[in-house]
């Protein structure tokens, strides 16, 4: 039984692509259900902020990365695999 | 050569000759190779050379080691000193603990290097380990989408990319889901490395170059501190200048041989079975060259610099000082046991140092020992032909069996190279050993076509006439006997016309004695038969008187004619 905890995320994506249109919906819709009003989403769009992508350390878009609780999660991917997200970022069973 | 506004010069030494100037400017050029095969040497070699000589920067972006790995490789080689910031290298490992969720694409990830190339204004990329990329896309489908956005994002862009791919070891060839790679490609390079009679060699293939014709070969290629070196096999005379100026070749009597001794830039070669005094002739070429003031760089592979100094020592040929000096290069390849083309990669680095004017390497035929005789023949025609270009006059010597050779077949085929041809044998005759010299060939000079004797002593090599009549060459002490025994010969015969000559002497005046006797016997006869008349016609002339007398005192009458006769046979008592 997970204690309740605030995940902040951040999604690099790129452009309105596909993967990138998914990513976005498949988190924000993980989010709702596992994290109720427990999360904060930013979504870099890495087209526009390329400089900041690099310096963050990435190339592969879609990627989101858990920046807290530390430590630090990634996952690469339009985030369709929902087992493979909860998993990387340890989020249990719905509350 | 075609501008670099077409073609991106790789300055990959002999590749760019190859392929018309240069990889495709603009394009996309896939790299394939098994693991080690150099592929990533290449492209960073490549990245190197357009930041420090075309003035273009450029980008490496590594999917397979961290930059500072990639950045320290590079650092082992001599244009990788410095390589930044004209390069830069861009980590792009996908980590393993980064897990997928869901399929991705490259859109970001050429968004992100794209502003960096338009940051850093660079003209070259090269992707080392696509394949890394590729894998973490299971589906095929998604692969060949991703690498044909990526080929249309380079040619969208300024850039001229370069893809790296491991492929198969044994065949270089896109496999399987890699197929399309070269589909896609605007020029297909392939690395290659095999094993081959123990040696390990390499080959470069340019298997696909759109647009272009080219050369479908496989060319060998070594990797050393100077980085990638091709080698393009195709010897191109037309770029050795013509010269009229000979040097000595070390032995007096061969130099009037060949008419002053060899041309200036010209490459020599010196075959015979071992023991032959090849090394002999090349250090009497060397020493000749060093007392001229000339740098000489003497190659050997089988005798340590030592050993040649004291073994030439022995026929009075003094290197000692000239080594002292500087002037005379002696190195030693011995005990080296690598392919020919890593041979010629030194080779080649020692003449870039060394800058001589002349260049000995003996034997040459050693780069044969290893590998197999078309990479030994291919290496050797490349130093014959790097040392021509540089006007450097080079003499080699190759072993060769002791028959003298009827067609100008060597082990290594650079007979056809080869200027000057000179072949030393051993004549076996009665019990001894003696060393013929022949000229077999001299381009551009008269020479003559006899064998000469090779007379090594302490002081120097010599070059004796040898004996030659009814069909015969003799040489050494039966030289010696079949002279004195000509001598003897001689003078028997002028002996026996001196006897024949006084005997005919004699028979004349015998002759001549004859001739007189019988005119004075002539003589007497004709005197004898002259008396005899006279004595004749006196008893006739007296008897008639007598008969007229007696007839006169008998008063007697005149018979008749007849009676007469008859009666005055008889006397009257």
């Amino acid at each position: 039984m997970n204690p309740p905890v605030w995940m902040k995320f951040r999604l690099y994506i790129a452009g309105d692509g596909p993967n990138s249109s998914q990513a976005v919906a498949n988190l924000r819709a993980i989010c709702d259900e596992h994290l109720p009003g427990r999360h904060d989403i930013e979504i870099v769009d890495v087209v526009c902020h390329p400089r900041k992508a690099l310096d963050d350390g990435v190339l592969i878009t879609p990627m989101a990365v858990r920046l807290a609780p530390e430590p630090v999660r990634r996952i690469i991917g339009n985030l369709s695999d929902r087992q493979a997200v909860l998993h990387a970022f340890g989020i249990g069973a719905p509350s | 050569m075609q501008t670099s506004a077409e073609r991106m010069a790789t300055g990959v030494d002999g590749l760019d000759d190859l392929i018309d100037g240069g990889l495709p400017h603009g394009g996309i050029t896939v790299v394939l190779g098994g693991a080690g095969a150099g592929k990533s040497v290449f492209g960073m070699q490549l990245l190197a050379y357009g930041a420090q000589k075309q003035a273009e920067r450029g980008i490496l972006v590594a999917f397979e080691e961290s930059a500072e790995r990639v950045l320290a490789h590079t650092a082992t080689f001599t244009w990788g000193q410095g390589v930044s910031p004209g390069v830069e290298v861009i980590d792009a490992r996908l980590s393993q603990a980064v897990e997928q969720g869901g399929d991705f694409d490259l859109v970001g990830f050429l968004a992100v290097i794209g502003a960096k190339a338009r940051a850093n204004d660079a003209r070259r990329i090269v992707f080392d380990g696509i394949d890394v990329l590729l894998a973490s896309l299971r589906d095929p489908m998604l692969k060949r989408r991703e690498m044909y956005r990526l080929r249309d994002w380079v040619h969208a862009s300024s850039l001229s990319a370069i893809v790296t791919a491991k492929a198969d070891a044994v065949e270089p060839r896109a496999t399987g889901d890699y197929v399309f790679l070269e589909f896609m490609a605007d020029c297909v390079v392939t690395l290659h490395h095999r094993v081959s009679q123990g040696t390990a060699l390499r080959f470069i293939r340019v298997a696909k170059y759109r647009g272009s014709a080219h050369s479908a070969n496989e060319f060998p290629f070594t990797i050393s501190s100077s980085g990638i070196e091709v080698a393009a096999s195709a010897v191109s005379e037309m770029r050795y200048g013509a010269t009229t100026e000979r040097v000595s070749t070390g032995v007096e009597r061969l130099d009037s041989m060949l008419s002053g001794g060899y041309y200036r830039g010209s490459s020599v070669l010196i075959t015979g079975a071992p023991g032959t005094a090849k090394t002999s002739l090349s250090s009497a070429f060397a020493h000749a060259a060093v007392s001229r003031g000339e740098r000489t760089l003497y190659i050997s592979f089988d005798e340590s610099p030592d050993q040649i100094v004291r073994n030439v020592a022995s026929i009075g040929i003094d290197l000692q000082p000239h080594v002292s000096s500087g002037r005379l290069v002696l190195h030693s390849f011995r005990g080296r046991a690598e392919n020919p083309e890593a041979h010629v990669a030194r080779m080649r680095a020692l003449l870039r140092a060394v800058a001589p004017k002349n260049l000995v390497v003996d034997p040459l035929s050693a780069l044969e020992q290893r590998g197999c005789e078309a990479d030994a023949e291919a290496a050797a025609l490349r130093v014959l032909d790097f040392a021509k270009s540089a006007g450097i006059t080079i003499l080699s010597t190759s072993l060769l069996g002791n028959a003298l050779p009827l067609s100008e077949q060597t082990p290594l085929n650079i007979s056809t190279i080869a200027d000057t041809w000179i072949h030393v044998s051993y004549v076996n005759q009665a019990g001894e050993r003696n060393r013929a010299l022949s000229i077999i060939k001299s381009r551009g000079t008269g020479h003559s076509n006899q064998v000469r004797e090779l007379v090594l002593s302490d002081t120097g090599i010599k070059l004796a006439d040898v004996y030659s009549a009814g069909g015969q060459v003799l040489m050494g002490t039966l030289r010696w006997e079949k002279e004195n025994e000509a001598r003897r010969e001689r003078s028997v015969a002028e002996a026996s016309a001196r006897l024949r000559e006084e005997k005919a002497a004699l028979a004349l005046a015998e002759t001549n004695a004859h001739l007189e006797t019988l005119s004075r016997a002539r003589v007497i006869q004709e005197a004898e038969l002259a008396q005899l008349r006279a004595v004749a016609k006196a008893e006739a002339e007296h008897h008639a008187y007598e008969t007229e007398e007696i007839r006169h005192r008998r008063r007697a009458d005149r018979p008749p004619e007849g009676e007469a006769s008859a009666r005055s046979s008889g006397r009257d008592p």
